[in-house]
């Protein structure tokens, strides 16, 4: 068969010289929310990218700033929507840090077991969405039922499913429901049955494994200096975690395990999630066996604590105790506090600064996602433009964290 | 100079001093009801209680007590020091005071303030004091303990009408006797006493008597908790939404140094509260400086006026800088003592710099009486002020002769009030009459044309006291209505009329004016 373009002169036929300027975003649905990539291509491939995030700005540290540390929790909840029930921890844990206070035992249970809850529906969410942009729907049906089941337990517990604002100063909002750990220990199982059929479904695709494997590779002294950390840093080998860098709560009292990666590509970061939630369910099943079934779940201490309505109606003592914290706000003793914990994307970290006032003087945060998808530049140059797509889901940007 | 100790940090004091005093001078604050810097000594609340340590050598005064026992279930004999009310201890070199760190001290707070909330009734969602109450801060500071009472308590008199201003409700009263204080003390009218003892006892009104002296208010203020309540502020305002600025009371010529607490949500000021200055006022002001926060929404001007028909600040500045123009050499100024320098710098400059008016004159609000303690009889905050600007500005009365005599047939006045009937009728006899005014009053009525003027919350402005203390006053609030500072409206008027008067800040009048004075005296 002849060419079609025969009859065309060689001239005519040039390619261009210049590279092509593409925008993607920041309303793209491969961009997860609101971040601008401008890329230079040459052919396919990306010769250069300009990774723009600040399209999402909410001054979410600015409002922290204006209302009492206790209103600080509905912003957290919305900083990585998908694991709210990890920013309330990180939040709480860092008040509770300069206050000089610790939750009781049975609260520290209940928040390790909700934490790994969120951190599960966190994981599944990301791989599930990260399949599902690569065409494979199916994986993502499933994952979701099993992130809806994790839900369910934090409706019933919280009473909300996706902005719970269940931490507080010194406790949680309410102690735990009567079928708490019956129901967690069923919706584990289940989940871990999810992830068993993902696994045999995926991992024998040649298609899906084709698309991950030796894409996006980071090394590990890169993650490091790009200030990766979470699964994204294990991927590529470097075993740091918080919970056993730095044990909080009763992290140091479970065994689990911390699975890395070999590559640092897109599959290792798929693998690292599966093998994480995992890694959870061990930590969940041992914090409901040593999570008492009674007892306080919240610190004793007028300056924090609301006292029960009761007293609040009949005594003078219980009025004021209501009135001073919710008019003036729990006063946090003047200081400066960086507190981290291991959030769904790595180390959410707290600088707080306390004039002595009920109102944050300063709430900065330091959101996994925003140091992790300032990398995205450096994982996706060189690569092909639809590399992008697997490349940009296994870093789990979450827009309301990356909030600048 | 010598100090002392307390809870390990040194304290310098002098001769005659309390602990408590001394503390409070070096900003130490040790927790009181009852004691206040400008009153006498009472001693009877006990939260001052202190522990001293024993001078070398010699052994601690230890008394023997029982203390309940909760894990054996039972009393146990045991010591504890004497510990004295840091009120009324007198201070000695070297002494060592405990007061935070010792157990002993924290024990008795508590103990005290749980005392003081046996039968208080749970009034913080309906009473005025929440928010800023004594009570409430010790509990949380001092005791932190839920109620082990739970017996009815002891009920009192509620809404008790004590006067004009004061509204008593005896069940929240602590009995520290601040209110019975200031009414000997302070206004010389022992008017209240203490009825009755222990959990019966509550403050009373002589019999045939009410509450009604000069600084009533002052009890309301000293007030630790909300057992005197105010019926000018009861109800109208929850304290927490309130701001403060630093402002002078301008209803005599003593220039009491106040806080205007105003909500900024309504922009509406809602009450005085006295600032203390050692120089002015000490701690106190008087009920009739504390309402006077009421002329700064009531009987205002908020529109400019044309021969009495309101109209925008542009047309009623062109026919004022029409009116203005036709006066030749026959022009006055009229200062006001109820004003700020600013305004009547701006007055000044413009009056004598710019439109050659050669005759200045002063007006003000009415003498009234002297109380001896605080207010004065000139009910004006800034004659002297006044008078430094321009000492050769004559009374407003003398304006009648000029105008018979045919020196003056127009006026560029400030102000609203005139002090005596007589001026009026010689208004009337200026054929323009040109009047920056705040409120309703003679001037505004006679003139032609009214510009309004915002008053001392809408504008920063300096006052000088009749003692010759010059103070400012912070703005508290944006100007009401179409309202402008008066110093703004003269420099509109000047350019109006063609003068370079665009000033932007107060001080560059100030510099004008100071020239314009020398002018005028050289």
């Amino acid at each position: 068969m002849e060419p079609i373009d025969v009859e065309l002169s060689e001239a005519e036929l040039e390619l261009p010289e210049e590279p092509m300027l593409l925008n993607v975003g920041p309303s793209h649905p491969a961009m997860h929310g609101t971040v601008r990539c401008v890329m230079e291509l040459s052919g396919e491939l990306i010769h250069r990218v300009d990774v723009q995030v600040g399209y999402l700005h909410r001054g979410f540290e600015k409002m922290c700033e204006r209302g009492t540390w206790a209103q600080v929790f509905p912003y957290v909840d919305r900083c990585n929507y998908v694991s709210p029930m990890l920013n309330n921890v990180g939040f709480a844990l860092a008040c509770e840090k300069m206050l000089g206070i610790e939750v009781p035992e049975r609260c520290q249970w209940y928040r390790m077991a909700l934490g790994e809850l969120a951190r599960i529906s966190d994981h599944l969410t990301c791989d599930g969405a990260m399949a599902m942009e690569l065409g494979a729907f199916t994986p993502f049906l499933w994952m979701i039922k099993g992130r809806e089941m994790i839900w369910d337990i934090m409706e019933e517990e919280t009473g909300a499913r996706l902005t719970h604002s269940f931490g507080r100063v010194g406790g949680m909002a309410a102690p735990p429901t009567k079928g708490f750990k019956e129901q967690s220990l069923a919706v584990v199982e289940h989940i871990l049955s999810i992830v068993s059929e993902v696994e045999k479904l995926m991992f024998g695709n040649r298609i899906f494994l084709d698309r991950l494997e030796d894409v996006g590779v980071v090394s590990a002294e890169n993650a490091i200096s790009l200030g990766w950390t979470g699964p994204c840093l294990r991927a590529s080998g470097v075993a740091y975690d918080v919970r056993k860098a730095a044990p909080y709560l009763k992290y140091d009292e479970v065994e689990f395990d911390v699975p890395v990666g070999e590559k640092g590509d897109c599959l290792d970061r798929f693998i690292i999630r599966l093998e994480e939630l995992k890694q959870s369910v061990r930590i969940i099943r041992q914090s409901l066996a040593r999570m008492a079934d009674s007892g306080p779940i919240n610190v004793v201490d007028p300056r924090v604590m609301l006292p029960p309505k009761e007293e609040v109606y009949n005594t003078i003592e219980g009025t004021i105790q209501h009135f001073k914290i919710v008019m003036e706000g729990l006063k946090i003793p003047a200081g400066e506090v960086y507190s981290y914990t291991e959030a769904g994307n790595g180390e959410l970290g707290f600088y707080l600064v306390s004039d002595g006032s009920g109102t944050p003087y300063r709430v900065r945060i330091r959101p996994p996602c925003y140091y992790i998808t300032g990398g995205l530049e450096h994982v996706i140059t060189g690569q092909m433009m639809a590399d992008v797509v697997p490349c940009f889901g296994s870093l789990n940007m979450i827009g309301g964290e990356c909030d600048r | 100079m010598s100090t002392f100790k307390l809870d390990g940090r040194e304290i310098p004091f002098e001769k005659g001093d309390t602990i408590i005093r001394a503390a409070h001078r070096a900003g130490v604050d040790v927790p009181h009801y009852c004691w206040h810097p400008g009153l006498s000594v009472a001693a009877n609340c006990r939260m001052c209680l202190v522990e001293v340590a024993p001078p070398a050598g010699r052994p601690a005064l230890m008394l023997d007590v029982l203390r309940w026992d909760s894990a054996k279930n039972e009393y146990v004999a045991e010591k504890k020091p004497k510990l004295v009310p840091a009120c009324q201890q007198g201070v000695a070199d070297g002494m060592d005071v405990l007061s935070q760190t010792s157990e002993h001290v924290k024990r008795a707070r508590a103990a005290v303030q749980e005392l003081l909330l046996l039968n208080h009734p749970v009034d913080c969602p309906i009473c005025d004091q929440a928010g800023e109450c004594r009570l409430q801060d010790y509990w949380l500071e001092h005791q932190g303990t839920k109620k082990r009472m739970h017996d009815e308590p002891v009920h009192k008199p509620k809404g008790q009408i004590f006067g004009p201003t004061i509204v008593y409700d005896a069940e929240r009263c602590i009995v520290c006797t601040r209110c019975v204080r200031v009414s000997e003390e302070l206004a010389g009218d022992p008017v209240l006493s203490v009825s009755e003892r222990g959990n019966l006892n509550e403050i009373v009104v002589s019999p045939g008597r009410q509450l009604d002296h000069n600084y009533t208010l002052m009890t309301e203020h000293v007030c630790p908790v909300g057992a005197l309540t105010s019926s000018d502020f009861r109800f109208k305002a929850r304290v927490w939404f309130l701001r403060s600025v630093r402002s002078v009371c301008v209803g005599c010529s003593k220039g009491c140094n106040s806080y205007t607490d105003f909500d900024p949500r309504s922009l509406q000021v809602h009450r005085y509260r006295p600032r203390d200055n050692a120089n002015v006022n000490k701690y106190w002001m008087c009920d009739v400086g504390m309402l006077d926060y009421r002329r700064i929404h009531e009987g205002r001007i908020l529109e400019a006026r044309t021969s009495g028909e309101s109209t925008t600040r542009e047309s009623a500045l062109t026919r004022a800088a029409a009116l203005l123009a036709g006066a030749g050499g026959k022009l006055a100024i009229v200062l006001s003592a109820e004003h700020s320098n600013e305004d009547n710098a701006a007055l000044f400059t413009l009056g004598t710099k710019y439109l050659g008016a050669l005759a200045v004159f002063y007006t003000g609000r009415p003498q009234g009486k002297a109380d001896g303690i605080l207010l004065e009889s000139d009910r004006n905050p800034n004659t002297t002020g006044v008078l430094s600007i321009c000492p050769t500005a004559k009374p407003i009365a003398e304006l009648g002769q000029a105008v018979a005599a045919g020196q003056v047939a127009f006026a560029l006045a400030l102000g609203s009030a005139v002090p005596d009937d007589a001026t009026a009728s010689a208004l009337s006899g200026l054929q323009g009459l040109v009047v920056a005014a705040t409120h309703e009053g003679t001037l505004p009525q006679a003139a032609h044309v009214v510009l309004a003027a915002s008053s001392w919350a809408e504008a920063a402005g300096t006052f000088i006291n009749s003692a010759g203390i010059e103070q400012v006053s912070e703005r508290a609030i944006p100007p009401l209505g179409e309202s402008s500072p008066a110093w703004k409206l003269f420099a509109q008027l000047g350019q109006k009329l063609g003068h370079p008067t665009g000033w932007k800040r107060p001080e560059q009048i100030q510099a004008n004016a100071s020239s314009a004075a020398s002018e005028v005296s050289a």
